[in-house]
């Protein structure tokens, strides 16, 4: 006993981390079915748009379409990364290892967060390749875009990681993580598009609606990943 | 009969009693307001020039059309802040279930959703048959109605995931956190008219007649009397059906 | 209040009152039924109940 270390929060959090990176490295399950997902329906896109003729405004939808890309392509990922550590015993070896229990809420949510990431930097240029290239607005700077992304993603991540540890130990797994999903992030999902709307759009005064969403949205971020975190050791406990 | 039930039916009673003579308040003593103002995009019924000058403000925004349509407002508000406030007492019971871990609150908890569940159906079905009666339309995505929606749909979404784990004692641990969790909506859907102009009137900060407060005050005790009946009734019921499991144990024994 | 000449308005008077009777008489009648529902199952409950006593007290 003593040669015990002291292992902090951080270490344990890191290790989480690392675990669920290194796996994903080893498979490359989750990024391949993610990536495939979100490329789909970006097809189903093309097919719903084909018909809408050319004086269409692509850029007033673009926004919502890529959020609700990445929500469906999100909700796949968040199943599958709890999916996969209850089928192999891996959460209950987690719960009885003496780490924290939000400690693992951070693991796993910052883990999804990072796939979430990856997800995007594929399905983002591609989306603008697809659908916006032949556009003559003019949009604003790129990093706006991907801070409103990135914001719109910690709540994904953060809301998601808690209900999915839900829904693993449901029957119906994925329709169950979707009817407490949506309508749980569907304010931020409202911020979200707005804030990304008016920066593909870039009407005047573009900034200000901007800012005010991306406020708000994270304000919705800081509270409900203040009730998940609060809220996860009751859940992973059960 | 236990006393608690006793008493619920008299309130049930006297709720009912309640309720209808604030109907009749409604029609009979109540004036005409001019409640908050409609700024839509959506084409509207053309009414609203037909209001009389005199109920026109000066300012060139019309009123919404005060006529009848308004009196669906002394059992529209009742029903949704008696909604309000049982969900608020299921969110309390759920709390208290995750600190204490006492069935009892568990059951109270899951039940205060049941009955907020009934009153948010009631909510919504007079409220859209309210738009369409002043608004002209069925529905219209402005926040209050939108946040409310979302509200019934999270209600839903608490029976659903209940119903669907195996384990009582987790079913009722998801159960009370989805329920805190989704309590965050109901003051957010309270508030939203207060914060962001929108088409849902806010009557309390345009001011109210006492010949329509006190139809109001009439109907909101009478509505919270009838869901406070609700509640004890389905207690009752609760506690019947277990006993009655408890007994058939016994005779299989 | 209102002008009694002014028939058009009597007429989007008479336009709205479906609606408002549809509101009351839908929530009155929905909530009369949620209370029936719940009062017959609880008689038919509190029957059972005796039975099974009477059935446990018989077994003693």
């Amino acid at each position: 006993m003593s040669e015990k270390r002291n292992i902090s929060s951080f270490d344990q959090f890191r290790a989480i981390l690392h675990k669920d990176i290194v796996m994903e490295l080893r498979t490359k399950e989750m990024l391949t079915s993610m990536g495939l997902y979100a490329l789909l329906v970006l097809i189903i896109y093309y097919v719903a748009l084909s018909q809408a003729g050319s004086a269409f405004e692509v850029e007033r939808i673009a926004g919502g379409l890529l959020l609700l890309a990445i929500v469906f392509t999100s909700m796949l990922g968040l199943n599958r990364s709890l999916v996969h550590e209850k089928d192999q015993g891996c959460l209950e070896a987690l719960l009885l290892s003496p780490v924290d229990r939000p400690v693992i809420f951070f693991g796993k949510a910052v883990g999804n967060l990072i796939f979430l990431i990856l997800v995007q930097i594929l399905i983002v240029p591609l989306f603008y390749f697809i659908f916006m290239s032949g556009s003559q607005v003019q949009s604003g700077p790129w990093w706006m875009l991907a801070l409103a992304l990135l914001v719109g993603s910690i709540g994904i991540a953060g809301v998601g990681t808690f209900l999915a540890t839900m829904s693993v130990n449901t029957t119906g797994t994925d329709f169950i993580l979707a009817i407490m999903f949506i309508p749980l992030v569907f304010p931020l999902l409202l911020v979200v598009v707005a804030a990304l709307t008016a920066v593909i759009t870039a009407d005047a005064g573009y900034t200000q609606v901007y800012w005010t969403m991306l406020a708000a949205a994270a304000g919705y971020d800081v509270i409900m990943i203040a009730v998940a975190f609060a809220l996860y050791e009751f859940i992973i406990g059960a | 009969m236990s006393k608690q039930l006793k008493i619920a039916i008299i309130l049930m009673v006297i709720g009912a009693l309640l309720t209808t003579l604030a109907f009749f308040m409604a029609f009979y003593t109540a004036r005409v307001q001019g409640f908050g103002t409609v700024v839509s995009d959506q084409p509207l019924d053309t009414a609203f020039a037909l209001a009389p000058p005199s109920m026109q403000p000066t300012d060139g925004i019309a009123y919404e059309r005060p006529w009848l349509s308004q009196k669906i407002f002394y059992f529209h508000v009742p029903v949704a802040e008696a909604s309000f406030l049982i969900f608020t007492i299921a969110a309390i019971f759920a709390l208290l279930f995750l600190l204490r871990k006492d069935k009892k609150y568990d059951t109270r908890s899951r039940i205060a959703m049941e009955t907020a569940f009934v009153f948010v159906v009631a909510t919504m079905i007079t409220g859209v048959l309210w738009t369409r009666a002043s608004w002209g339309v069925w529905w219209d995505w402005e926040p209050r109605l939108t946040t409310y929606f979302i509200m019934m749909i999270l209600m839903i979404a608490y029976f659903v995931v209940r119903n669907s784990v195996g384990d009582e004692e987790r079913a009722a641990t998801y159960g009370a956190v989805f329920c805190l969790i989704a309590w965050v909506d109901a003051p957010l859907s309270f508030i939203i008219t207060r914060l962001i102009p929108s088409n849902h009137p806010v009557v309390f900060q345009s001011g109210m007649d006492t010949t329509n407060l006190i139809p109001f005050i009439i109907a909101q005790i009478g509505m919270l009397m009838i869901g406070y009946a609700i509640y004890v009734l389905r207690v009752t019921e609760e506690s019947m059906h277990e006993r009655i499991e408890l007994l058939k144990e016994r005779l299989e024994a | 209040m209102i002008d009694p000449t002014n028939t058009e308005l009597y007429d989007l008077v008479l336009q709205d009152a479906p609606f408002v009777i549809a509101a009351y008489g839908i929530l009155w009648l929905g909530l009369c039924a949620y209370v029936t529902f719940m009062l017959t199952r609880m008689l038919k409950m509190g029957k059972e109940l005796t039975l099974l006593e009477d059935a446990v007290d018989k077994l003693k």
